[in-house]
């Protein structure tokens, strides 16, 4: 979830405003009677409400080694019964009702979103409250999330995209919580009880480490009233516990997970820099013509369209809270995987040695200014988006802001920020397949934080 | 809720497929032109941006035998060039203008779209018109984009032995029909495509009179039909399009395939039956539509309640009724058992809650709240720019009218306990299946080697 959540957000901050003048999104800043605030974005289109919301640092993050999956366990349960409602009760007034609720948890955060007609918005805000502040933990549902959890593990067992995944975390991380597993381990998963998930609830779902993002079909008088009402029971503070940003490792290296498979699954990745990094939106721009856009990227362009290599080869940045990368990610048939390397590696070199052309840069300036309002289509894409800036510390005028310095990015800062951020010797690999030619590599036999 | 709806990716993508479509919530207008293209509108103005898509009545099916794939490698050689746009140039185009673009295929249909900009409709439907009758690709491109499609096929398919599995399964189901062939198409004959088989596929299938235009967001009839005809208008229609195709033909014998492999660590089950389509028959797919609600339309309902929450026999288990096709609809039964239990033994408690419903039919209270939640996701439905365009296309070329798709909330709303009851007797009884028996796959761990050897050491 957590990279899914990531990639959105890296998706999203590649998309910008089309012109200045009006602004993309009316932003209201909304606060309640007691203090809780959150953004709010009328629209009265459709007879629908959406409510987006996270607990920062409430995710798998704050979970031992020995607790993996607690967070994930928790976001499969608190919909799962809550105050004198069951298991049963609770999910059939949801879908009575045609309301979607649901939690989820990443690396670094805990979060969920609810989705409902008008016309059951009370019944939708009610429900939402008590899953928030009494949910109940039954043995029955407990139980059966768990094992629902470890048969999902079982069954990802043979996927090597997920195989590689495993790999990835352990070999960055190192021994830091982010190498674990947010899914948690058939280990950790059969111990975890009803206590643990009420104290990572205790701890973490508060109202210091909250934003909410809020859409659709409601007025700021309501919604006002909304806050306080579902999240003004809530602790006011959140457990303290800082954890040390991630020191990678294992750069200049090459993973390999044997598989007997026709094509290679191939990861990899760099540090790169911060989102307040001042050259970061220069590496934006860099990124979306070095791997990022698809169709008209270097990679794509050498590797699939002129080789036919592959189906697709993507650059992104990854920027939890604890650290911040440059990922690769491929696949090809086990006899092109060094051809491949070859490419990732060469052009490289050749964004870091001849400036882009103009062409290039404006081209990749226009897509990233110009499809910003393509986000902007769904009532609950639009709470997520509400929810994304407010993570990442933004204003409610930065969507504003991002056209005019993405448009300032110069030739020369492409060319600094890739000398600055790629180098093959910060990259660390990891294959998952019988990749064949490869010359430096370190097998790996055992997967990490699975069983 | 997120692992109830864990279900293989081949489900997911029949799901989202068959999300239905909804009635006079779209409330899309249409034309069309002189030589037979038909253009369908859904204004939405939240945003100033549109979904354009072109849809093609021709799909995997319609491939001549011997070329398997041919559709879909024809759908990635129409982003290759035409005699104005270089190799690439239309998706450059359409990403410079802020846009994305991408294409898909199906047994059914083939499809194009664009999201970009209202101001920029013009320019994405000019080079849709080009590419409708002037492509032209370079020899080295046809080559180097087989290779992309074999690897397409290693990733989706060839890395995965559930993906392999579930191929032969349609193999085995749809006898005599090119729905057993994958859209993709099988490895040896992707790699035999000759430019001649593609000339004859392009020149016989791509014409006005074979497509339609289906343009979702900022715009109504009025703001598009001038763009449409300037375009289009002078494209000629061609002659003797028809689509030919077989039938199943009755057969008896049940047939089950076991794949033990050794990237599967988790037993799981899939059955398969042939049922009719919407195409086929309107009224049982509609009531098949409520079943899969009644079934398995959420954690409270039956087979989830039953077999998950009371028998506690699975980690998962649903129906899924897949009726969106030209000729044939699909009913898939699948399940992941508890650990330590067979497949076999799931497969029977899932069969059990079936007879149930067959003998005893539904309740008055299920039949009302599954038909809410569907009229229901009418409304959802409409929150998308692309969704309802996607909707639409694939209802019109799978020979639904605008109007079956606009009524869809009426519709269910006339189903009775009677159909629902009915179509279970019809499509889902194993002693007398309509058409043909359900073909059952299981998947197994690999039996682990001489375990008795280690015994004896032990001893």
């Amino acid at each position: 979830m957590k990279i899914f959540i990531a990639l959105f957000i890296v998706f999203f901050l590649i998309s910008a405003p089309v012109s200045a003048k009006d602004k993309f999104l009316d932003i209201q800043e909304i606060e309640s009677a007691s203090g809780i605030k959150a953004w709010l974005v009328e629209d009265h289109s459709l007879p629908i409400i959406a409510v987006s919301f996270s607990f920062k640092n409430a995710g798998s993050i704050q979970n031992s080694k020995e607790q993996q999956g607690l967070a994930q366990l928790l976001s499969n349960t608190m919909d799962e019964g809550a105050g004198d409602l069951k298991s049963q009760e609770f999910q059939k007034a949801l879908s009575d009702n045609s309301i979607t609720l649901y939690f989820n948890s990443s690396r670094d955060n805990f979060g969920g979103k609810l989705k409902t007609l008008s016309r059951n918005k009370d019944k939708a805000f009610e429900l939402l409250k008590l899953a928030l502040n009494e949910p109940r933990f039954d043995a029955e549902p407990v139980e059966r999330m768990r094992q629902s959890n470890m048969a999902r593990i079982r069954s990802s067992k043979g996927d090597p995209n997920w195989i590689n995944a495993r790999i990835f975390n352990d070999k960055l991380y190192s021994d830091h919580p982010y190498a674990f597993n947010s899914g948690g381990t058939l280990t950790t998963l059969a111990s975890l009880t009803p206590e643990d998930l009420k104290q990572h609830h205790k701890n973490w779902i508060a109202q210091s480490n909250l934003v909410i993002g809020i859409t659709g079909d409601i007025s700021k008088t309501e919604a006002v009233l909304v806050l306080d009402d579902v999240f003004g029971n809530l602790p006011k503070q959140a457990k303290e516990n800082k954890i040390e940003p991630v020191n990678l490792i294992n750069e200049n290296k090459n993973f390999v997970f044997e598989k007997d498979i026709p094509q290679t699954i191939i990861t990899a990745a760099m540090p790169s820099l911060p989102m307040d990094d001042p050259d970061y939106k220069a590496l934006q721009v860099m990124n979306y013509i070095y791997g990022g856009g698809g169709f008209g990227s270097k990679l794509m362009e050498e590797a699939r369209e002129k080789r036919g290599l592959t189906y697709g080869i993507y650059s992104s940045l990854f920027n939890p809270e604890l650290t911040n990368l440059i990922k690769i990610s491929t696949s090809t048939k086990n006899k092109s995987v060094n051809e491949m390397m070859n490419i990732i590696e060469a052009q490289m070199a050749v964004i870091k040695n001849d400036k882009v052309d103009k062409e290039t840069l404006k081209d990749a300036q226009s897509y990233i200014t110009g499809s910003l309002p393509l986000s902007l289509t769904s009532t609950d894409k639009v709470a997520g988006i509400l929810v994304s800036l407010q993570l990442d510390n933004r204003s409610v005028t930065y969507l504003d802001d991002f056209i005019n310095d993405i448009n300032a990015v110069t030739r020369d800062d492409i060319q600094r920020v890739a000398n600055k951020v790629l180098d093959p010797k910060k990259m660390t690999t990891i294959m998952v397949g019988n990749p064949e030619n490869i010359e430096s590599k370190e097998t790996v036999s055992e997967l990490p934080n699975v069983e | 809720m997120l692992l109830k709806s864990f279900i293989s990716t081949f489900l997911l993508t029949t799901l989202i497929l068959i999300t239905p479509a909804f009635a006079k919530v779209f409330n899309a207008e249409e034309f069309s032109l002189k030589n037979g293209l038909r253009v369908i509108v859904i204004p939405n103005n939240r945003a100033p941006v549109v979904t354009s898509m072109i849809w093609y009545k021709v799909g995997a099916a319609d491939e001549p035998q011997g070329l398997s794939g041919m559709a879909h490698y024809f759908e990635h050689l129409m982003f290759k060039g035409t005699k104005k746009l270089k190799p690439g140039e239309f998706s450059r185009t359409v990403k410079k203008l802020g846009g994305n673009d991408n294409a898909f295929t199906g047994q059914d249909f083939t499809a194009y779209f664009q999201t970009i900009h209202v101001d920029y409709l013009d320019t994405v439907l000019s080079m849709e018109a080009d590419r409708m009758m002037n492509l032209s690709v370079p020899e080295e491109h046809f080559k180097s984009e087989k290779k992309v499609v074999l690897e397409e096929r290693r990733q989706r398919t060839e890395n995965d032995p559930k993906g392999l599995l579930g191929e032969q399964l349609r193999s085995a189901l749809f006898v005599n029909h090119p729905y057993g062939t994958p859209v993709i198409g099988w490895m040896d004959e992707i790699e035999e495509y000759e430019w001649d088989d593609v000339k004859t596929f392009y020149d016989k299938w791509y014409a006005p009179n074979n497509a339609v235009i289906v343009i979702s967001g900022d715009v109504t009839v009025k703001s598009v039909r001038p763009i449409v005809e300037k375009h289009f208008k002078k494209l000629k229609p061609k002659e003797n399009i028809s689509r030919l195709r077989p039938n199943v033909p009755k057969a008896i014998g049940n047939t089950e395939m076991v794949l033990e492999h050794a990237s599967i660590h988790q037993p799981s089950f899939q059955e398969t039956y042939i049922a009719p389509s919407f195409n086929q028959n309107k009224d049982d797919a509609l009531a098949l539509q409520v079943l899969e609600q009644i079934l398995s339309g959420g954690p409270t309902t039956r087979l989830y309640k039953t077999l998950v929450v009371e028998k506690k026999n699975a980690t998962s288990v649903g129906i899924s009724f897949s009726g969106t096709a030209l000729d044939y609809g699909t009913i898939t039964l699948y399940g992941t058992p508890k650990k330590g239990l067979e497949p076999e033994a799931l497969i029977k408690d899932v069969h059990q809650e079936i007879a149930n419903l067959r003998e005893n039919g539904v309740t008055d209270k299920e039949l009302a709240d599954a038909k809410q939640q569907l009229i229901d996701s009418a409304v959802f439905a409409r929150d998308s720019l692309s969704g309802p365009a996607m909707t639409i296309g694939y209802g019109i070329t799978t020979g639904s009218s605008l109007d079956d798709i606009e009524n869809w909330p009426e519709m269910i709303k006339a189903i009775t306990k009677e159909n629902v009851q009915s179509v279970a007797q019809k499509y889902l009884d194993p002693d007398a299946p309509w058409l043909r028996p359900a073909v059952t796959g299981y998947l197994y761990p690999k039996k682990a080697e001489a375990p008795k050897e280690v015994k004896e050491e032990k001893e």
